[in-house]
C-alpha cells in the first residue's frame, strides 16, 4: 500500500466515513472540510499513523497545513517515511 | 426462564484522601442472572470524552456478563461521569482507592464465595488503574485488558495533545505542548477538551505503568484484547507488554478480534464480536 493509500484507509477507519473516503483524491480538502475532523479525530490520526506506519509525529508537527488536504498529509506521511 | 434482574443504578459513598470525609460515586449494579454465581467484575472506565465515548459499549458488555452469571458493577471514579467532585480535584491515588473500594464493596454486595474469582475489567487508562490495584489489593484479582494504555507517559502525552490539536484548528499549535508541560511542572493545572487537569493527576498518570503485581498475587489469569479494523497487513501478534505478565507468573491470554475503536467516537460504534469473546473469555475463569 504506498503512503496516499494508508492516508486514505486510516481517515476511513479512523473517521468512520461509511465509504466515502474511497472517492478521495489528493485534492481533497480536510480540515475545516470534513465535519467528522473534529481534535479527537485528528488526535486519533496521529496515533494511527504513528502505530500503523512506525513513525513519530514531533508535538511541533501538529499543523493546520499539514491537515489541509489529502495530499499534504500524504506528503507529510511520505516525509517521514524517507529514509 | 427466570425473569431477568434490572441493573440498579445507585450512588456509593466512598473516601477521599486522608481527613476529607466521603463522597458519592455513581455506581450501576448488574446482578447475575440465572441464579449463576461465577464471580464478581468492576468495570474501570478511561478518561474525559474517553469515558463518554465508551459507556454503551461498557454497559452492553456489563449486561452480557450479566447474563451469563457475573456480578458487574460500573462504577464512575472520582470526579468522572455522574460522581461527585471536579476533574480537575481528581488524584491517580484517589482513583486507584476507588478502584479497591469499589472491589471490597463489590465483593461484600454479592457475597462473592472465596473460591470465586473477582475480575477488574479496564478499558485504555481504565486498565492502568486496575494493574496499579491489583498491585495493592489484598487478594489475587483477575485481570481484563481492552485495548490498555501501555504507560501513563503515553496516555499522558495523547491527552495533552488534544489540546495542541484543538488549538491547530484555530491558529497554531506550535509551542503548545511546551507551554502545557511547563505549566504542569510549575504545578499549575492545565485545561485539555473541557477537562481541568491537576500537576498531581499528571504526574500520577505519568508514572503509572501496566506491570504485573508479585507472587503474592497469584494465581491469577490476564485476558488482553485488542482491536482493528479487518485489513490485511496489520500486526497480529501479541504486544510486547503482555510478556512481564507471563513471566510473573500470570495466565495470559491475548484476543485480536474485529471492532472499531469505539472510544473515540461519540457516533455509535458496535463491537458484537468483542463482547461475545470478553463472555466466553471470562467463562474460563468463573466458578463453575
Amino acid at each position: 500500500m504506498d503512503a496516499m493509500q494508508q492516508v486514505v484507509s486510516l481517515l476511513e477507519q479512523t473517521l468512520d466515513l461509511n465509504g466515502r473516503a474511497a472517492s478521495f483524491t489528493a485534492d481533497t480538502q480536510l480540515l475545516g472540510a470534513l465535519p467528522e475532523l473534529n481534535s479527537m479525530a485528528v488526535l486519533a490520526l496521529i496515533t494511527g499513523l504513528e502505530e500503523r506506519l512506525g513513525i513519530m509525529v514531533d508535538d511541533d508537527e501538529i499543523d493546520g497545513r499539514v491537515f489541509a488536504t489529502v495530499g499534504s498529509l500524504t506528503d507529510f506521511v511520505r516525509s517521514k517515511l524517507a529514509p | 426462564m427466570l425473569k431477568p434482574v434490572p441493573p440498579e443504578a445507585f450512588f456509593l459513598d466512598l473516601p477521599l484522601a486522608e481527613g476529607r470525609g466521603t463522597a458519592r460515586r455513581f455506581a450501576l449494579l448488574h446482578p447475575p442472572q440465572g441464579g449463576h454465581r461465577r464471580g464478581a467484575v468492576l468495570y474501570v472506565h478511561p478518561l474525559a470524552e474517553e469515558l463518554n465515548c465508551s459507556r454503551r459499549i461498557a454497559a452492553q458488555q456489563a449486561r452480557a456478563l450479566a447474563r451469563d452469571g457475573w456480578a458487574v458493577l460500573q462504577l464512575d471514579l472520582y470526579g468522572c461521569g455522574d460522581s461527585a467532585g471536579d476533574f480537575g480535584d481528581a488524584t491517580w491515588d484517589q482513583w486507584v482507592d476507588d478502584v479497591l473500594a469499589g472491589a471490597e464493596w463489590l465483593r461484600q454486595r454479592v457475597s462473592l464465595p472465596a473460591a470465586a474469582p473477582l475480575c477488574l475489567w479496564g478499558l485504555r487508562a481504565g486498565a492502568l488503574l486496575c494493574a496499579e490495584a491489583a498491585r495493592r489489593a489484598p487478594r489475587p484479582c483477575h485481570l481484563l485488558f481492552w485495548a490498555p494504555s501501555v504507560s501513563g507517559k503515553v496516555a499522558l502525552h495523547q491527552f495533552l495533545r488534544l489540546r495542541a490539536t484543538a488549538e491547530m484548528m484555530s491558529s497554531g499549535a506550535k509551542g503548545v505542548m511546551g507551554r502545557l508541560r511547563q505549566e504542569l511542572d510549575q504545578g499549575r493545572p492545565v485545561e485539555v477538551a473541557g477537562y481541568m487537569v491537576s500537576a498531581t493527576l499528571a504526574s500520577g498518570l505519568e508514572l503509572a505503568t501496566l506491570s504485573p503485581p508479585g507472587a503474592g498475587s497469584l494465581p491469577a489469569c490476564l485476558d488482553w484484547f485488542e482491536l482493528r479494523m479487518p485489513e490485511p497487513g496489520q500486526a497480529t501478534g501479541a504486544p510486547p507488554a503482555l510478556r512481564p505478565w507471563q513471566d510473573a507468573g500470570f495466565e495470559t491470554a491475548f484476543h485480536l478480534v474485529d471492532g472499531p475503536a469505539f472510544w473515540q467516537t461519540p457516533e455509535f460504534a458496535a463491537a458484537p464480536a468483542l463482547i461475545e469473546q470478553t463472555v466466553a473469555a471470562l467463562s474460563r475463569h468463573g466458578a463453575p
